[in-house]
């Protein structure tokens, strides 16, 4: 499929158990994608949704020559979680992201993947976890195309940047969709899996800027660096991650997989994911090195 | 060394975001006192705050002839390809003769281990080592002495860190309460384009601006509304987290409330927990927020390793944010 | 804000609006205030260097118990503080609101800043970042007015004997100026303009001696 990795990234929403089979399903069977991410990232209460479909969905990716990578917690907080990630990260066989230290420390000594929850903003960083056997780094979301470029031309591992969804801005152990429905974290009667794309986030003056998934903080613009893939591949960026979101994914992986091919031009990618997500506003400001949520035109240096 | 009454009284560790800051600290009793260089080597790279090499060298003079440590904050994120002023400010901070340095990044951390073996090393806050698997690996691969634990954890989740994990702990005892977790947090970035991470600032005042509407002041960061206070409403930083935002057809704080950490009545119970240290925050606070924290956690620290309780210290309120104060996460109905 | 609290500004709205009928003459502040930042700068000459990285700032400050405003201009060579009636027609970087008590206890380090804010008895609007530049520059300073205006004036060629008794008369008098302004501003009086007017008579007088008696130290020539 070309010399770029696209990933879709692991699910941040709290879906409902059909709903998630139908979408990994059809992922398998149709989009240009070479590896799926999966697992809970946000909140360990809702692992337990995922997990009686899981092996059916990972036969069924792996069927279609899909490579799967198991995402982790980004906030590991109880020992629960710990054991959880352990029992994960013993698994012979399974590629694990891991998204905090911890699970980065357990993964010593075999190839793993680190994901964008992660803080690898520098060289030595980097060079530290690929000592300890990280083959691939997706980079955190807040990194400019300055640093990006050190870090792919380290060649130290394989790099991805997210180029799609929702940018993962924040983790807290207090859940605010909880919160915001006026309900504690314990009996939090799972309100996130009202919002299959996060919870809108207004300024008081009406200006949507972010979006509340449980735990998690994200971005009201969706991060779209179809204009940039060109140059991100140049630089030595090896993978671009997509984020699920709920919409057709499989058309928007075609989108980036004919732009890293070089059969689509970034402004007709563009109108394209614009209709795709409903047109919802894009960002890649984070990129640029300016405020995350600008959509800046241009080429990168 | 300032008077500790027992040897089990927790060491209070105190902010300088200035040299006056820094005596003020002494001066009020700090056990140790933390500060950053001024640049953005520091998570408080904040106009007008932080040390030079030569303010560092006089603090370390005044700090140490009384007895007072002083530990230098390296606590941000090397930039990709510029590591330099990084390792300069370890470099420097080993040889001027700080007592430890405050790291976060794996980087540098391990730098600091091979250049400085010497040097006692404290795993910042910012670095959000949340679990006893985290802190294990900083101090396996990197001999860290200290974990900043970050300000998620309950009261409980600390002892159980501290029962396992062979290593000091160091906790925020009052001040300015992140709701995320420390460290891997993108709002200020995402709004303003300066990251805590990699510039050491959170919601930046270049991009902050107060405006009075009539008696309603509006705050703003960037281009965003955060918040309004009626006239003599407490208000509070301009942070994203503590903002007042639209969700679910409410309009309220809806990550947190404008408010300060406050653990004046929990010291007996963090004791308890096996706490080494206590953190005041504040290091873009005056002097005389420092020598009045200080002085006031210097007495209930005391009492504390009497056995005393320590009653509320009412003078507390008028420094506090939004005129508010929580336990905040070591009380688990906080989360 | 608590009616009896400390921080309430002094004067009412009806003072403040009969204070506006009879213009104050802001003359006399001239040299007290050139004595001040004079004495400040000798003592801490780099305190304002981080507020060259904004230029030349300007900054009103508006202690919202007097009719007339400060304008400091802390990057500008010699640094200039001077009073003004209004800052309308000033292109202000920020503006710093409050209570004069609150302003000098600011100036002093005896109260922080940020929990003045927090209680809104300190508005700030403009450039906020240049704002929290002066406040840190000061605040790190340590500025402590009198003593540092008493160090500045003492050795007016004294004889060493007579320094410390000239010090303590200085001081007295500094004290007793001040006073005075305050009475004048905030007293009685005020109900009776020709009362007032005396007492500004008298502290015009009295300012004019200590203008004297400085010179040649206010000005670096």
């Amino acid at each position: 499929m070309g010399g770029v990795r696209l990933t879709l990234g692991p699910l941040l929403f709290n879906w409902a158990a059909d709903k998630r089979r139908d979408f990994y399903f059809r992922i398998a069977d149709e989009a240009p994608v070479d590896t799926v991410c999966l697992g809970e990232v946000v909140c360990s209460k809702r692992a337990s949704v995922m997990e009686p479909d899981l092996p059916e969905i990972v036969e069924r990716l792996e069927a279609a020559g899909k490579e799967v990578v198991h995402s982790t917690l980004a906030l590991v907080l109880s020992g629960a979680e710990m054991e959880q990630i352990r029992g994960l990260a013993q698994e012979p066989g399974f590629l694990v992201e891991a998204n905090d230290v911890s699970t980065a420390a357990l993964l010593r000594g075999r190839p793993h993947v680190i994901g964008p929850y992660v803080n690898v903003y520098n060289e030595g960083t980097l060079a530290y976890l690929a000592r300890q056997g990280a083959a691939r780094v997706c980079l955190p979301v807040e990194l400019s195309a300055s640093a990006i470029g050190v870090l792919a031309g380290a060649g130290l591992a394989e790099i991805e940047v997210m180029a799609f969804g929702r940018a993962p801005l924040a983790i807290s152990a207090r859940c605010y969709h909880a919160r915001a429905h006026g309900l504690h974290k314990d009996g939090c009667q799972y309100v996130c899996d009202r919002d299959p794309d996060g919870m809108a986030v207004e300024s008081l003056t009406g200006q949507e800027f972010l979006a509340v998934n449980g735990l998690q903080t994200l971005s009201h613009s969706y991060v779209n660096l179809a204009g940039e893939v060109a140059s991100l591949l140049k630089m030595g960026v090896r993978g671009l991650r997509l984020s699920p979101h709920d919409l057709d994914m499989v058309a928007v992986a075609g989108v980036f997989r004919a732009l890293a091919e070089g059969t689509l031009e970034a402004g007709a990618a563009f109108e394209r994911l614009g209709t795709l997500a409903d047109d919802a506003p894009f960002s890649n400001g984070f990129l640029h090195g300016v405020e995350g949520l600008r959509l800046v035109e241009g080429h990168l240096e | 060394m300032n008077a500790t009454p027992s040897s089990k009284a927790m060491e209070l560790v105190c902010p300088a975001g200035t040299p006056a800051a820094l005596r003020a600290a002494v001066d009020a009793g700090a056990d140790a006192v933390y500060l950053g260089f001024r640049d953005a080597t520091n998570a408080r790279n904040f106009p007008g705050l932080n040390f030079s090499r030569e303010d560092l060298k006089e603090g370390l003079a005044y700090a140490h002839g009384k007895g007072t440590k002083v530990f230098v904050a390296i606590n941000t994120f090397p930039a990709a390809g510029e590591p330099g002023p990084w390792h300069g400010a370890v470099d420097d901070a080993a040889m001027l003769g700080a007592d430890a340095v405050i790291l976060a990044d794996i980087g540098l951390i391990d730098y600091a281990a091979r250049k400085h073996p010497d040097l006692r090393r404290h795993l910042s806050v910012q670095a959000s080592a949340s679990s006893i698997e985290a802190i294990a690996f900083y101090v396996r691969e990197f001999g860290i002495r200290r974990a900043v634990l970050p300000r998620v954890l309950t009261v409980a989740e600390i002892a159980a860190i501290n029962a396992a994990a062979p290593v000091e702990t160091e906790v925020f005892a009052f001040g300015g309460l992140c709701v995320m977790a420390e460290g891997r947090c993108s709002l200020s970035s995402y709004v303003t384009g300066q990251s805590p991470n990699i510039c050491g600032v959170c919601s930046p005042a270049s991009h902050v601006r107060y405006e009075e509407d009539g008696d309603t002041m509006v705050s703003r960061l960037g281009g965003i509304t955060i918040n309004t206070f009626d006239r003599d409403e407490p208000a509070g930083y301009p942070t994203l987290c503590k903002g007042r935002f639209v969700a679910n057809g409410e309009t309220g704080y809806l990550f947190e409330e404008p408010t300060s950490l406050n653990t004046l009545q929990i010291l007996p119970d963090l004791m308890k927990a096996g706490v080494t240290a206590l953190k005041i925050e504040g290091r873009q606070r005056g002097r005389a927020y420092v020598a009045q924290v200080v002085s006031e956690f210097r007495k209930a620290v005391d009492a504390a390793a009497r056995g005393q309780t320590v009653a509320a210290a009412v003078g507390l309120d008028a420094v506090t944010e939004g005129g508010r104060q929580t336990a905040g996460a070591y009380r688990k109905s906080w989360h | 804000m608590k009616p009896d609290s400390p921080m309430t500004p002094p004067l009412s709205p009806t003072l403040l609006a009969g204070m506006a009928l009879r213009p104050l003459p802001l003359a006399p502040l001239r040299p007290i205030l050139a004595l001040v930042m004079a004495a400040v700068v000798k003592r801490h000459p780099r305190m304002f260097d981080p507020l060259r990285d904004f230029g030349d700032p300007v900054f009103v400050i508006d202690p919202v118990d007097l009719p007339f405003v400060f304008v400091l201009r802390p990057a500008a060579q010699p640094v200039g503080l001077r009073a003004e009636r209004t800052a309308e027609g000033i292109a202000a970087t920020a503006t710093i609101r409050g209570p004069l008590p609150v302003l000098l206890d600011l100036l002093e380090g005896r109260i922080d800043g940020d929990a003045m804010f927090f209680s809104r008895e300190l508005t700030i609007s403009g450039d906020t970042e240049a704002v929290l530049a002066l406040r840190n520059s000061v605040d790190g300073a340590g500025v402590e007015l009198v003593p540092e205006l008493l160090s500045f004036l003492g050795p007016l060629a004294v004889p060493a004997g007579k320094a410390v008794d000239l010090a303590a008369r200085v001081a007295r008098r500094f004290d007793d100026d001040l006073q005075l302004l305050t009475d004048a501003l905030t007293g009685p009086g005020l109900r009776r303009v020709e009362a007032q007017a005396a007492r500004i008579r008298a502290l015009e007088e009295r300012i004019a001696k200590l203008e004297k008696r400085a010179k040649g130290k206010v000005s670096p020539t």
